[in-house]
C-alpha cells in the first residue's frame, strides 16, 4: 500500500472539494471493504483519501420509502437495507440481492453507494504481476485464454471479461433506479442503466463519473412489479461466494399473463446487466416453462463464452427460467 | 479507564523468550517516526492513545500496537472473517478497516467479552460446552460474529445461524457445533 | 438435527472432557506464533516471483529501500554459511531460492524485505524491481515438457509396486469388468491462521516462533541450515492455527528470516501473505488414476489394478503411493498396481490430510459403485462380500478390521434401506436427491515418544511433550491418560506443548501422536505409579505396609488397595520425603529400530503401523451422504452426512467425533470445492485466495453424524489407540460422487465435482 493523506469530510460539499483539489488520485471511502482491499492489493493507489462516513449522518444515511418510490441514501449500510420491512415488503429484490451479498461483516461495512462501484474480483486484475487491460491499460488480458471460469460471457470485449460481481446492482437496474451524485461540476441524476460502462477499447473506464464524483443517494420508482420481485443466486457454496450466475426479476401479473417484468443478469456480464431481450420475450405473454425458456435462449442469444466459462450460458438460462417461474410463485 | 501505550516496543511489551537482546525503542531507526500520526482508540473500554502510520489496519494496530493478540489475521483481505470484532456494537471486519478510521467508536475485541472477574460470555462458555472450535484461531472471530449474531436477531433458527454465520471461516470444519453453541448461548442470553 | 457434541462412551471409549485448552481459545489468550509478544520486532514481507521457471537478470532495490523505515533486504548473496536444505521429511524441498537465481515455481520466494513497520516493508517490497528471463513452464500432469518416471524406487516412501497373482490373466477371465479413469484436483491447506517466522537471536542462540507440525524436526533442519549446534537452537509453537500437513515440513522461509533477525541483532516475524502461502509451502499434487476392477457375475472381486499417476516438482520427488493403502482393501483375487511420477514446474507437492488415502480411495469406491450398478447390488452388500481380514498382498492379516460393523450402524443411522436404487429416483420438488456411500481407511501409525510426567504432593500433575496442538485436543487426551492412571482430575492435570525445550515427541503426522504420546504418557505414570506404590509398602507404617504392588491404583488423589484400605496422596510424599516425584520415559514401539528415540532427538520421527508390521493396522469407517441437486440450476448440496468409524480405544469421545465430523466435511470440501487453479500457459496459480479457492462455509454444512463404534485391538500399541484425525475425511469424495450418480445417472469421475458437470448444454 503506498502512502497517502487521509482526510475526514465534514459533509458533502465539503467532500466534493477534498477530492477535487486531488484530481484523479483523491478516493472516496466509506466501509472500506472494496477501498482499502484495494489498496493492500496495490490495485488502488490513491494519493488522498476521503472519508465519507459523516455523510451518514445526514439525509445521505436514510431510507424512506413512500409511494413514489424507495429513497436510499448512498451511506446506508448493506445490513440496514436489507433488514428494512418495507424493502423486504415492497421491494424484495432489494432486499435478497443485498442479504446474499458478502457476509454480515462485510454487509455491517459496506455502504450502497460504494457496493454499486465495486470492482470485480477477477484474480488477474487482483493480483497485478499479470497484465490486465483493466488495470494497466494496454497490457493485455490474461483471463481471455486463462483460467476463466469465474468470467463474463455478456458485454465482454477483446480487452476485458471480467465480471461485474455485485447482486445489488443487478436489482436497481432491473427497477430502473436513479443513481444521484454530487461533483464538481453540481449535482445529477444518471439512470443506474448508463451508470456503467462496457469495457470496449477502455476497461479502465467502468462508469460515467467523473473524478470526484460521489453517489449520494439511489432512487428506486414504485411500480406494480416490485413486490413480485425476486433474485436467484447461483454459486458452488451456499453462502459468501459471488454468484456464478444470478437472476433480478420483477413481474407484474396479470393472472398467468405478464403485464411488465424486468430482468438482470449477474455473475455472467462486465456490467450490471438488464436483458431486453429476455424482458420483450416475456412481456404480454402467458408466463410458462416454455416462455420462460425463449426468455432465456434471448438473454443469451449474444453470449461469447470461452474455454472455461461455457458452462455460464446453460446455468444463466436455467437460472433465468427458475427465478421466472418462483417469482411467479410468490405470494404477495 | 485511561492507558497510555504508544507502542508495543513500550512497558506494556512482555519478552518472553529468556535471554533476547534488549534493543531500546530509541535506538531503532527513526525513519518512520515523522510520517506517523497519533490514533486514539477506545478498545474494551481503554483508550489506547497510539502512533500509526495512517495505512495501519484496525487489525494490525489491535495487535501490533495495542498488544491484543486475541484478534487474528486468516486473510487481509475481509474473505474469512478471523478479524472480526465489534465497532459500535456491530460486528465487522477489522483487517478491512483503517486505524484512523475507527476513532471515536467503541471497538470491542474477544478480550472485552468476559467480565472483569473471568467470567466467560455466554457464548464463549458455549463454544466449549459444545467443542465449537479445534485449532481455537478462527475462535475469536467467530465467537465476536456469534455475539453479535444473536444480539442481531439472526439467531431464530439453525439455518438462519448458518446463514449469519458464514462470513467466518473454520478450516476445522467445527460448523455443527458453532451452530449448537450459537444456539445455547442466545437461549442464556435471552433467560438473562 | 444436531447431533451433541459429546456422545455417550461406549465400551473401550474415555470420557468426552471438555477441551483442557478451551478457556484460552474462546478467550484469545490461547498463543499462537505471531501473538507472542517481542521486545522491538521488526517486520518482514517476502517478495515472490511472478514466473514458474526461469531466471532473475536484473534487481533493484533503490525505490524500496527508500522507503521510509525499511531496514534490509536480504536476496542472493545474503545467505553465505546457510546450507541448502536436503530434502526429507523435515523439509519441504532441497530448493533454497536465495542461492541461486534459477526459478522453478511459481511464487518462488526471491527477497525478503525487513523493516520498522508491516506497513513499510508491505509497500517497499511492491517496490522491488526484479527482471527475468522467463522460459516455458510445464503446468500440469498433461502438459508438455513434463517429464514421466516411475515411482518405485525414488522415494523412500514408496518402494515398489505391489503385486499378487495374474492380474491380466484374471482381468481379461472376469466376466464383470470396470474399467475406468479418474483424476483428483491439486488442493491447498489454506489453515486459517497464516503461515509466519518470527525469529531471535541472543549472540549464537536462535528461538524461532513459528506454527510447527514438528518442532523437533525444525529444530533439528534449522540448526543444520544455519550450521548452529541443535541445543543452541529453540522451536516454540504452543498452539498451531490449523496445519493440516502444511506445518510439517520445514520451508526456505525460516532461514532466511533467522539470517534477517541475525544481520539486524533484532527479532524479526514474518507473517506470509494468504496469496504467498499458496506457493511459499506445498500442496496437494494432482493426481490421475487408472482402476481395473473384475468381478464375478455374483460379485466376487477376482482382479484389481490401481495405476496412479501423481504431480511433482523438477527437483524433488514426492510421492503418496496410494496403492499401497487400495490394493490391501479387498479381497481381490489378483492384484496389479503402479504409480508414475510427473515432473513439472511447480513447487514439491507435501503431506495434506490423509495425503494417499484422499486421492487413491476416490478412484476404488467409485469404481466398487460402478461396479454395484453393473451388477444391480446393493454396493454395500457388494463390500461384505469382498471383505477381507488378510493383506490380500502378503497374506498378513489385519490386527483389526471392524469394517462392516461401522457399514452396518452408519447404514441403519442413515436409513439406507429406504434408498430407491434406480438413479433419478428419489425427488423432493426441485430437488433432486441422491444417496451413496464408501469406504474410510487410514493406517494406524504409532512412533517412538517421550514425556515427562511430575505429580505434585498436591495432587496436582504436569504432563511435558513436545507434541503439537493443532486442533485435535492433544493437550485434553494425554491429560485424560495422566489424570486416568494418577488418579486424578482432568482439571489437576497441566499439558505443556509445542516447545523443543520439552522431551521430544513425534511429527503431527500420520494420525499417530495421540497414539505415541498417550502411550508415553501411560508408560511415565506408571513409572510414578511404581515408585509411591513402593513407598507405600515399604514404610515403616502405614495403612498399606506390606500390601503387594499389584494390588493397589491410585484413585481421587489417594493410594487404594483391592481390600479397601488407603492412604493419601500427601502421606506417601511424605514417607518419600519428596514434594514431587517426577518420571521421564521413553516409549518406543514394537518393531521400531533400537535407536529411534535417538533419532527422535535429532529431529526424525519414525513411525510403524499401517502395512509394515507382523499384521496389517488400519482403522476403518463407513460413510454415508445425501446430496441434493437443483433440477435446473444443478448446484449441489450435501445436507447430511453420516459415518460410522472405529478406530480401537477411543481417548475422549467430544473430541474423537469432533475430529472425525471435521474430517467428513474435509472430504465434501474434496469432493465439491476445492480446487487450486494452475494457469496452463505458465504453471502459475491463478486462486490465490479464499475468495476463489472454496472451502466450505458454515450454511454449506447441516446434519453430521458421527458414530464411534467399539473396537478393542491392543496389538498396535500400549494404549490400543488408532489414529483418527485423518480418517474421516477418506472416501467422503467417493460417497458424494457415487449419491451424484444416483440423483443424476451422471458418473463424474474427477474432482471437484461442480454443477457445470451436470448441466445438459
Amino acid at each position: 500500500m503506498n502512502r497517502f493523506g487521509y482526510y475526514k469530510a465534514r459533509d458533502t460539499g465539503d467532500a466534493v472539494a477534498a477530492a477535487a483539489a486531488h484530481a484523479a488520485r483523491a478516493q472516496f471511502i466509506a466501509g472500506g471493504t472494496n477501498v482499502v482491499d484495494y489498496m493492500k492489493l496495490d490495485v488502488l493507489q490513491p494519493d488522498r483519501l476521503v472519508d465519507i462516513n459523516v455523510l451518514a449522518k445526514d439525509v445521505h444515511g436514510r431510507i424512506d420509502v413512500t409511494s413514489e418510490g424507495l429513497h436510499l441514501g448512498a451511506l446506508v449500510r448493506m445490513a440496514e437495507a436489507q433488514d428494512h420491512p418495507d424493502i423486504k415488503r415492497d421491494y424484495p429484490v432489494i432486499a435478497e440481492s443485498l442479504m446474499l451479498a458478502a457476509s454480515q461483516q462485510i454487509r455491517n461495512m459496506a455502504s450502497l453507494g460504494g457496493n454499486i462501484l465495486q470492482k470485480t474480483r477477477c484474480q488477474y486484475f487482483r493480483e497485478t504481476s499479470w497484465p490486465c487491460n483493466k488495470r494497466q491499460p494496454g497490457s493485455g488480458c490474461s483471463a481471455l485464454e486463462g483460467i476463466n471460469r469465474e468470467h463474463a460471457v455478456l458485454g465482454t470485449s477483446p480487452a476485458c471479461i471480467a465480471t461485474y460481481h455485485g447482486d445489488f446492482a443487478q436489482a436497481l437496474i432491473a427497477l430502473d433506479a436513479i443513481v444521484s451524485t454530487a461533483g464538481p461540476n453540481g449535482n445529477r441524476q444518471i439512470p443506474f442503466g448508463q451508470l456503467h460502462r462496457l469495457p470496449g477499447d477502455t476497461p479502465e473506464v467502468e462508469t460515467v463519473l467523473e473524478p470526484g464524483e460521489l453517489i449520494t443517494s439511489i432512487d428506486v420508482p414504485a411500480g406494480p412489479h416490485t413486490r413480485r420481485s425476486h433474485y436467484l443466486k447461483i454459486r458452488d457454496r451456499q453462502s459468501y461466494q459471488f454468484a456464478v450466475a444470478s437472476v433480478a426479476v420483477a413481474l407484474d401479473l396479470d393472472g398467468d399473463r405478464v403485464r411488465d417484468v424486468r430482468l438482470a443478469l449477474g455473475g455472467v456480464a462486465t456490467v450490471p446487466w438488464r436483458s431486453g431481450e429476455a424482458e420483450a420475450v416475456i412481456r404480454g405473454n402467458i408466463l410458462d416453462e416454455r416462455l420462460a425458456a425463449k426468455a432465456a435462449e434471448a438473454a443469451f442469444a449474444g453470449a461469447e463464452p470461452r474455454q472455461y466459462n461455457k458452462f455460464k450460458v446453460p446455468a444463466g438460462k436455467a437460472a433465468i427460467v427458475r427465478a421466472l417461474l418462483e417469482a411467479k410463485a410468490m405470494r404477495i | 479507564m485511561q492507558r497510555d501505550v504508544s507502542d508495543l516496543q513500550s512497558s506494556e511489551a512482555s519478552e518472553i523468550s529468556a535471554g533476547m537482546p534488549f534493543i531500546p525503542f530509541a535506538s531503532a531507526p527513526a525513519g518512520g517516526a515523522s510520517e506517523t500520526e497519533a490514533v486514539e482508540l477506545s478498545i474494551n473500554g481503554e483508550n489506547y492513545r497510539l502512533t500509526l502510520d495512517p495505512r495501519t489496519s484496525l487489525l494490525d494496530a489491535i495487535r501490533d500496537h495495542a498488544g491484543l493478540t486475541g484478534t487474528k489475521k486468516g486473510c487481509d483481505h475481509g474473505q474469512c472473517g478471523a478479524c472480526t470484532v465489534h465497532v459500535a456494537g456491530q460486528r465487522v471486519l477489522s483487517c478491512m478497516t483503517l486505524a484512523v478510521m475507527a476513532q471515536g467508536e467503541a471497538v470491542t475485541t474477544i478480550e472485552g467479552l468476559a467480565s472483569p472477574e473471568g467470567k466467560l460470555h455466554p457464548v464463549q462458555q458455549a463454544f466449549i460446552d459444545n467443542d465449537g472450535l479445534q485449532c481455537g484461531y478462527c475462535t475469536p472471530g467467530q465467537i465476536m460474529s456469534a455475539v453479535a449474531c444473536i444480539n442481531e436477531g439472526h439467531a431464530n433458527d439453525d439455518d438462519e445461524i448458518r446463514e449469519f454465520m458464514s462470513g467466518n471461516l473454520c478450516r476445522c470444519a467445527a460448523y455443527p457445533n458453532i451452530v449448537a453453541a450459537v444456539r445455547q448461548a442466545k437461549a442464556e442470553m435471552e433467560r438473562a | 438435527m444436531l447431533q451433541p457434541a459429546a456422545p455417550e462412551p461406549r465400551q473401550n471409549q474415555g470420557q468426552p472432557a471438555p477441551r483442557i485448552d478451551g478457556r484460552l481459545k474462546v478467550t484469545g489468550e490461547a498463543p499462537y506464533a505471531a501473538d507472542i509478544p517481542l521486545n522491538n520486532f521488526a517486520h518482514a514481507v517476502l517478495v515472490t516471483s511472478p514466473i514458474s521457471h526461469g531466471e532473475v537478470t536484473w534487481m533493484d532495490f533503490s525505490e524500496a529501500k527508500a522507503v521510509s523505515g525499511v531496514l534490509d533486504i536480504v536476496t542472493y548473496g545474503d545467505m553465505s554459511g546457510v546450507k541448502a536444505p536436503k530434502y526429507s521429511n523435515s523439509t519441504s524441498t532441497s530448493l533454497a531460492p536465495l542461492h541461486q537465481k534459477t526459478i522453478v515455481h511459481d511464487g518462488q520466494i526471491v527477497a525478503l524485505v525487513v523493516a520498522d513497520t508491516f506497513e513499510a516493508a508491505s509497500q517497499a517490497a511492491s517496490l522491488v524491481r526484479m527482471t527475468y528471463a522467463e522460459q516455458p513452464a510445464s503446468a500440469t500432469l498433461d502438459s508438455p515438457g513434463t517429464e514421466t518416471i516411475p515411482a518405485a524406487g525414488v522415494s523412500p516412501m514408496y518402494p515398489e509396486d505391489l503385486k499378487a497373482g495374474d492380474f491380466e490373466a484374471a482381468f481379461a477371465s472376469a466376466p464383470v469388468q470396470i474399467d475406468a479413469e479418474y483424476a483428483t484436483a491439486p488442493e491447498t491447506h489454506n489453515p486459517i491462521e497464516l503461515f509466519s517466522t518470527t525469529c531471535a537471536w541472543t549472540h549464537d542462540q536462535l528461538t524461532v516462533y513459528e506454527p510447527t507440525q514438528n518442532v523437533y524436526g525444525f529444530k533439528a533442519e534449522i540448526a543444520k541450515q544455519l550450521q548452529l549446534d541443535p541445543k543452541n537452537v529453540r522451536v516454540v509453537s504452543p498452539y498451531v492455527g490449523g496445519a493440516f500437513g502444511s506445518k510439517g515440513p520445514m520451508t526456505p522461509r525460516t532461514a532466511i528470516v533467522a539470517v534477517a533477525a541475525r544481520r539486524l541483532n533484532r527479532p524479526v516475524r514474518c507473517v506470509v501473505t494468504r496469496m504467498q502461502g499458496f506457493t511459499t509451502t506445498t500442496f496437494r499434487a494432482e493426481t490421475k488414476h487408472r482402476l481395473r476392477l473384475g468381478a464375478s457375475r455374483d460379485g466376487k472381486f477376482l482382479a484389481f489394478s490401481h495405476e496412479g499417476t501423481e504431480l511433482t516438482s523438477r527437483i524433488d520427488n514426492y510421492v503418496v503411493g496410494g496403492v499401497d493403502t487400495t490394493s490391501r482393501m479387498y479381497a481381490y483375487g489378483a492384484v496389479a498396481s503402479k504409480v508414475e511420477l510427473v515432473k513439472a514446474d511447480r513447487q514439491t507437492p507435501g503431506y495434506m490430510r490423509s495425503p494417499p488415502e484422499t486421492p487413491y480411495m476416490f478412484p476404488l469406491e467409485s469404481a466398487i459403485d460402478e461396479l454395484a450398478y453393473k451388477l444391480d447390488m446393493d454396493p454395500v452388500e457388494l463390500r461384505r462380500l469382498n471383505d477381507t481380514h488378510k493383506d490380500p498382498i502378503s497374506g498378513k492379516p489385519y490386527s483389526s478390521r471392524s469394517l462392516m460393523e461401522c457399514y452396518d450402524e452408519a447404514a441403519k443411522a442413515f436409513g439406507w434401506s429406504n434408498r430407491v436404487k434406480a438413479p433419478g429416483s428419489m425427488r423432493d420438488g426441485d430437488w433432486m436427491i441422491g444417496w451413496g456411500c464408501a469406504t474410510a481407511v487410514y493406517p494406524t501409525h504409532v512412533g517412538a515418544a517421550t514425556a515427562r510426567v511430575r505429580l505434585s504432593a498436591d495432587g496436582t500433575a504436569d504432563v511435558q511433550s513436545a507434541s503439537h496442538e493443532i486442533g485435535t485436543g492433544i493437550r485434553t487426551v494425554a491429560a485424560q491418560m495422566a489424570a486416568e492412571r494418577l488418579g486424578l482430575d482432568i482439571t489437576a492435570v497441566q499439558c505443556e506443548m509445542g516447545d523443543s525445550d520439552h522431551p521430544p515427541a513425534p511429527v503431527a503426522g500420520g494420525s499417530n501422536s495421540t497414539a505415541s504420546v498417550c502411550s508415553t504418557v501411560l508408560k511415565a505414570c506408571e513409572g510414578i505409579r511404581r515408585r509411591l506404590f513402593e513407598a507405600a509398602v515399604r514404610s515403616n507404617d502405614g495403612p498399606l505396609v506390606g500390601k503387594p504392588i499389584a494390588d493397589l491404583d491410585l484413585k481421587n488423589g489417594e493410594v487404594v488397595a483391592k481390600d479397601g484400605r488407603s492412604q493419601k496422596l500427601s502421606d506417601v510424599f511424605k514417607i518419600l520425603g519428596a514434594g514431587m516425584v517426577e518420571e521421564y520415559a521413553e516409549f518406543v514401539p514394537e518393531g521400531a529400530p533400537a535407536d529411534a528415540v535417538h533419532s527422535l532427538y535429532t529431529g526424525k520421527s519414525t513411525f510403524v503401523g499401517g502395512s509394515h508390521g507382523k499384521k496389517l493396522m488400519y482403522a476403518f469407517g463407513a460413510e454415508f451422504v445425501e446430496v441434493r441437486i437443483n433440477a435446473r440450476t444443478r448446484e449441489i448440496r450435501v445436507p447430511r452426512m453420516v459415518g460410522a468409524f472405529a478406530a480401537g480405544r477411543i481417548m475422549n469421545t467430544r473430541t474423537a467425533r469432533s475430529q472425525l465430523m471435521g474430517g467428513m466435511i474435509w472430504g465434501m470440501s474434496s469432493a465439491l470445492l476445492e480446487e487450486t487453479q494452475v494457469d496452463p500457459r505458465n504453471a502459475r496459480y491463478v486462486n490465490r485466495e479464499l475468495q476463489d479457492y472454496l472451502v466450505p462455509v458454515n450454511a454449506d454444512i447441516a446434519d453430521v453424524e458421527v458414530i464411534l463404534v467399539p473396537e478393542v485391538d491392543d496389538e498396535v500399541n500400549p494404549a490400543g489407540i488408532k489414529g483418527l484425525g485423518e480418517l474421516g475425511n477418506v472416501g467422503t469424495n467417493a460417497a458424494i460422487a457415487n449419491a451424484i450418480f444416483h440423483a443424476t445417472g451422471k458418473r463424474i469421475r474427477h474432482l471437484p465435482i461442480r454443477l457445470e458437470h451436470l448441466l445438459e448444454n
